[in-house]
Parts: C-alpha cells; sequence; structure tokens
C-alpha cells in the first residue's frame, strides 16, 4: 500500500469498511511512515470532533413524539371505523333482503338531515362545534389544501372541527392555541395560519401579546414574522423597542433591529441602537447593530 | 430470529396483528424502533421541530403501508428506507427555501437559534467553551456544504453505524456508491475544518 491508496483509505479503516487485509496494510504503512501516522492522527481527531456533536432525543421529546402518534393513530382509526363497521355489517346479511328498505331510509334520512345541515352556515357548524374548549386541550392544528383549517382537541371523545380561519370559531381556538397550549410547536403552527391576519385587532393584539410572553424564542420568532406588516404602527415599534433591550434570545433581538430598520424612522431608532450597544453582550447582535447604525450615517456612541 | 429475514419472532408477530389493525401492537413495534428514527432525524436536521415533524410523518406513512410489507423482508431495511426518504424530502425543501438552521453562527460560535438543543460539554473552561463553539460552527457549515445525499451517507455510517452495504440498499443504489459517498463527504468536511485539526 502506498501513501496515496493509504490516505484514501483512512476514513474507511476508521469506519471498519476495509477488509482484514486491507487494514492489516494499512496499519503496516503507518508504522513506517510518520507522514501517514500524523494524517490518521488528524483522521482520529475530525472523528472524535464529530462525535461529541453527537445529538441523543431526550425522553422527554421521545414521550411527547410517541404520545401524539397514538393521538394522531386513535384519530385515524375512528375516522376509518364507522365506515368499516358499516362495511361488515352489510357484508353479514344477504343484500337483497335489506338493500331496498335500508337505501329507501337512508334517501329519506339523508333529505331530512341535508336539509337541516345545508340551513346552517360554515360559521355556525364549526361554532357548534368549537364552543367550551379548553385551549390545553388542541393537540394539532394543520391547514388542508381546500383552505380550511383542522384542529384536533384532546378530551374525552376526540373530535375533529373543520373550518375556514376566518371563520370567528376557528380564529378563536387558534387564537387560544397561539397564547396557550402547552407545546411549543402547537401555537407556532396556530401562529403561522394566523399570519395574514394580522391586520385584524384582536389577531394583532394577540400577535403583541405572544411575541413579549412567550417563553419559546421560536415562537417569539413566528409572531414577529407575523407582525411584519404591521412594523410601522407606533404600537408595535414600541414593543419592537422593547424586544430589542429586554429580550433574551439575540435571534429575536436582532429581528427587532432589522423590522424597525425598514421602516426608516431613523430618529428614535438611533437612539435606540446605541443604547441596546451599550449593553449588548452577544457579539453578533452587536456588529448587527454597528452596521445598522453605520447605515444610518450615525455614530456608535452616545456624546 | 429468522436469520434469512431479520425479523424476530416477536416482531413478526407483532407486524402481524398490527397489519390486522391492532393499535396496540403497532405501538409496541414502533418503540422497538422510535429512538433511532428520532435519533437520526435529530442528528440529520439539527432542530427538534423537524424531527418530531419527521418521526409523525414517517410512522404514520408506516402505518398507511404495512398492509403492503411483505414478512420475508426485513422491517429495519423498509423503516430505514421510509425514514431516509422523508429526512431527504426535508433536507432539500430547506435547500431550496434556503432556510435558517437551527443553530445560528455567531461571533462567539456557534448557538442554538431556539435554544433547545444541548451545546458539546465546555466543564468550566471558558477558552475551551470557546473553542468548542467555533469548532462547532465550523462542523455546521460543513454540514451544511454537504449535498443531502452525501449528509444522509455521512449521518447514516457516522452517527447511526450502520454497514455502507446497508446503506447503499436503503438509498437504493450500490456499496460502492455509497462508500464514494462518503468518501466525498469526509474529504469536505476535512477540508472545512483543516483550521481546527
Amino acid at each position: 500500500m502506498n501513501c496515496e491508496v493509504v490516505r484514501k483509505s483512512l476514513c474507511l479503516f476508521l469506519y471498519g469498511e476495509l477488509s482484514l487485509e486491507e487494514e492489516q496494510a494499512l496499519q503496516d504503512h503507518c508504522d513506517s511512515c510518520a507522514e501517514c501516522r500524523q494524517a490518521l492522527d488528524k483522521e482520529r481527531l475530525l472523528h472524535a470532533a464529530l462525535d461529541e456533536r453527537a445529538l441523543e432525543p431526550s425522553a422527554d421529546l421521545l414521550a411527547g413524539c410517541r404520545r401524539e402518534l397514538s393521538l394522531r393513530l386513535k384519530l385515524a382509526a375512528r375516522q376509518q371505523g364507522w365506515w368499516q363497521r358499516l362495511r361488515a355489517r352489510v357484508s353479514m346479511v344477504p343484500a337483497a333482503i335489506v338493500l331496498r328498505p335500508a337505501a329507501a331510509m337512508a334517501l329519506l334520512a339523508l333529505g331530512f338531515f341535508g336539509a337541516r345541515w345545508t340551513n346552517q352556515t360554515p360559521a355556525r357548524r364549526a361554532a357548534e362545534g368549537a364552543t367550551e374548549i379548553q385551549p390545553a386541550h388542541i393537540r394539532f392544528v394543520e391547514p388542508d389544501p381546500s383552505g380550511r383549517v383542522r384542529i384536533a382537541v384532546e378530551e374525552t371523545r376526540q373530535r375533529i372541527i373543520s373550518g375556514r380561519p376566518d371563520e370567528e370559531p376557528i380564529q378563536r381556538l387558534l387564537l387560544a392555541a397561539a397564547r396557550e397550549a402547552a407545546d411549543p410547536g402547537l401555537r407556532v403552527e396556530s401562529l403561522d395560519l394566523l399570519r395574514g391576519r394580522a391586520q385584524q385587532d384582536h389577531v394583532r393584539r394577540a400577535l403583541l401579546e405572544v411575541v413579549e410572553n412567550d417563553p419559546n424564542p421560536g415562537v417569539r420568532l413566528k409572531a414577529l414574522e407575523a407582525l411584519k406588516p404591521l412594523a410601522s404602527q407606533p404600537e408595535v415599534r414600541a414593543v419592537l423597542a422593547r424586544l430589542l433591550l429586554k429580550d433574551q434570545n439575540p435571534g429575536v433581538r436582532i429581528q427587532a433591529i432589522d423590522l424597525l430598520i425598514e421602516q426608516h424612522q431613523h430618529e428614535a431608532l438611533v437612539g435606540l441602537l446605541q443604547e441596546l450597544l451599550n449593553k449588548e453582550d452577544n457579539s453578533y447582535v452587536r456588529l448587527r447593530c454597528q452596521r445598522a447604525l453605520q447605515e444610518l450615517n450615525a455614530s456608535l456612541g452616545t456624546f | 430470529m429468522d436469520a434469512a429475514t431479520g425479523v424476530g419472532f416477536e416482531e413478526a408477530a407483532l407486524i402481524r396483528a398490527a397489519q390486522r389493525g391492532d393499535q396496540e401492537a403497532f405501538e409496541r413495534l414502533v418503540r422497538i424502533y422510535d429512538r433511532s428514527v428520532l435519533r437520526l432525524a435529530l442528528n440529520l436536521l439539527r432542530s427538534m421541530e423537524d424531527a418530531q415533524e419527521v418521526y409523525q410523518e414517517t410512522f404514520l406513512r408506516v402505518h398507511r403501508n404495512l398492509r403492503s410489507f411483505r414478512l420475508d423482508s426485513n422491517f429495519h431495511t423498509w423503516l430505514y428506507r421510509i425514514v431516509t426518504n422523508v429526512c431527504v424530502d426535508y433536507l432539500r425543501k430547506r435547500k431550496v427555501r434556503r432556510e435558517e438552521p437551527a443553530l445560528m453562527e455567531t461571533n462567539e460560535g456557534v448557538r442554538d437559534r431556539l435554544e433547545g438543543l444541548p451545546e458539546p460539554r465546555a466543564q468550566g473552561d471558558p477558552q475551551r467553551a470557546l473553542l468548542n463553539r467555533q469548532l462547532g460552527a465550523g462542523i455546521q457549515r460543513a454540514l451544511q456544504s454537504l449535498t443531502p445525499r452525501e449528509r444522509m451517507v455521512f449521518e447514516l455510517r457516522h452517527y447511526q453505524g450502520l454497514r455502507l452495504r446497508t446503506i447503499g440498499e436503503l438509498l437504493g443504489s450500490t456499496e460502492e456508491a455509497a462508500k464514494t459517498c462518503l468518501f466525498r463527504a469526509t474529504q469536505k468536511m476535512r477540508a472545512a475544518l483543516v483550521d481546527f485539526l
């Protein structure tokens, strides 16, 4: 084995992917070649550094995944169940005996309930399903391709409430989930569905509340994203200024700087950035702050 | 354990019961493999939220398609084929959307944007902590420079400990192709981390 082959084989050697003969030849070569021995040591260092970056899922994360999967499976089973039961029962009885009267009854029932159902607006249907639901019981929210939203609520009997995101009861649940759901992923999904509705007063208020108070920085960033079109409003700018000086997460602070700069109301911003620069510990945020002040042709400090 | 298929008797019984619609059996089957599925997604995507989504998507796909699984095949390979497909889709979507990674690079090194993932141990030594963070940022950059396929092969070999032959099978390719991919991946990593080694 020459040096070139050895260098190409080092990684496979450490992964145990060489044959016994190749391993032996490589080791023999390294015993007699200082440069290749050094290259092997470096390769070992690389492996050790990569090993240190290995992440192990926490027991909480795994348990959360299992709970959610179990819930989704139950939900899927319930959705399929009634149809399968009906098919199984019908298949056990000779078709001719039951089919004609059953079909007649079904048509009657369809007409009766159909008329009742179509008299209701979609919003009312959703409202009936959505009454008395505690935000803590909302398990997931997801949009469907038709533009409606599905919200799974955990209770003794889970049910799906479906409606458009702009329907009042659906929106009320999304707002409650965005503010109070225990799972941060659920809060993020709810905010995502509310994103285009930030112009509405109660949605904007909820977003401002989340951006200032949610304990999870990922959720706060999502709420900030939703508030982006409103960044010129004084109330939003006041919250952004507070975030800039108080939020614990550098990602949120940087996002706040970006949103404030976009609005071209620079006079108040300069003082704010100078104050931030004075107290900021995170060097990346400091760098972003300095760059912003340079863009505004302002000095870095106050005199 | 059936040597030909790699499916143990208990596992085969669980699969049969789950195929008949027994949800408890399905959940017991999931628990045999779900930690390694979650670990793969977490290490590959470096985001707890994405890893959770991959977990759900993978096992829901397994549940939907379990009836078509043949007991003379290897369940582990079948499952890993599904999870690797889901993960590669995620990696590709990320590349297309040019999303920011969960880990954020700062002048002081790499920081977790969601503050959810643990940093490597620093053990109270600030200089070592700084070096660790810089190395972490370097590794993060290097991993992002890999193609989704290289990333997947590297992940399966380095962190999941799968043999290159199995990886080739999972990715619908050959051992030789997986070897080339791993070689390219480690070469890129080595080049990106040359200052630290």
